[in-house]
């Protein structure tokens, strides 16, 4: 019964902060209706059992994704563009339609069975951790994923890196040595 | 009345559904990338919400999953914001429409 009101409670700040996210019309706003939608999606994981799933959610997602979501706003000044209309006529096509979509997926959702089994593991950090970094040979093999996943991140950075930095040789950058 | 699953997954549909919504239809190139997060997180949540109607090591898988789903939607991240740097140094807009010179 508790943990029905902290859902409810939980859910209700979620899909509001998301519901703040499509009506707000400053992106900035937009950025902190969904680090608090974050948060409370990292309550929700903690209510479910999955603390080690809420704790990195509010770090990365939260915490790391959303600082540099807000950090380029800032640094584009995206706000500084005030023409530009919320929405066009074709979102009043879209908006019908995803809900619909969401209402088939929902009956399909409903006429399903489920229900909570009762010999879940709890994913608390050590159990996560052994899981994740169990390099045994008949082990579940998490570990070649993990390193795949830090090869992903490099690569992805080096292409961030070289996208959004000044071509060297082009007008931009022989300005900025002569001025020094 | 207990916490069922379907709950869980009737909020993670919503939020994906207002993501989607988000992602579609607003015109600002940072609301497109914001929504595509939101999105994510949903798919996240329902991960998790599934995991835990399975018994012991299947519903560990579905819980250490969603961490490279994070993991991904943080190269994700980083690689479209560079992206919309790299635009709106050119173009000095926002409208996802000022960016059409890719169509054939």
């Amino acid at each position: 019964m508790l943990a029905l009101i902290y859902f409810i409670i939980l859910a209700v700040i979620a899909l509001g902060a998301a519901t703040c996210v499509l009506l707000s019309r400053h992106p900035l706003y937009g950025a902190l209706s969904l680090v608090v939608s974050m948060v409370s999606l990292a309550g929700i994981y903690g209510l479910l059992g999955s603390p080690f799933l809420g704790v990195v959610q509010v770090m990365v997602y939260a915490g790391a994704i959303m600082m540099l979501v807000t950090f380029v706003i800032m640094v584009l000044n995206g706000a500084r563009d005030s023409r530009t209309p919320m929405f066009d006529k074709v979102s009043l096509f879209i908006i019908p339609a995803v809900l619909v979509l969401a209402a088939l997926v929902g009956v399909a959702l409903v006429r399903a069975p489920l229900g909570f089994d009762a010999a879940t593991i709890r994913g608390s950090v050590a159990v996560t951790s052994e899981t994740l970094f169990n390099v045994a040979q008949g082990g579940p093999g998490y570990f070649i994923l993990f390193e795949v996943l830090g090869l992903l991140l490099l690569s992805a950075m080096v292409a961030a890196v070289l996208m959004a930095k000044k071509r060297l040789g082009s007008v931009d950058s022989e300005n900025v040595e002569e001025k020094h | 009345m207990e916490l069922q699953p379907i709950f869980i997954q009737i909020l993670a549909l919503a939020i994906f559904a207002v993501g989607i919504i988000v992602a579609i239809s607003r015109r600002n190139l940072f609301f497109v990338l914001m929504g595509i997060e939101l999105a994510l997180n949903a798919v996240n949540l329902s991960f998790v919400g599934f995991a835990k109607t399975l018994p012991a090591e299947a519903s560990l898988t579905g819980q250490i999953v969603p961490l490279f789903s994070i993991a991904i939607a943080a190269a994700e991240a980083c690689v479209g914001f560079a992206m919309v740097i790299l635009i709106f140094r050119n173009r000095e807009s926002v409208d996802a429409d000022s960016y059409s010179n890719m169509r054939g």
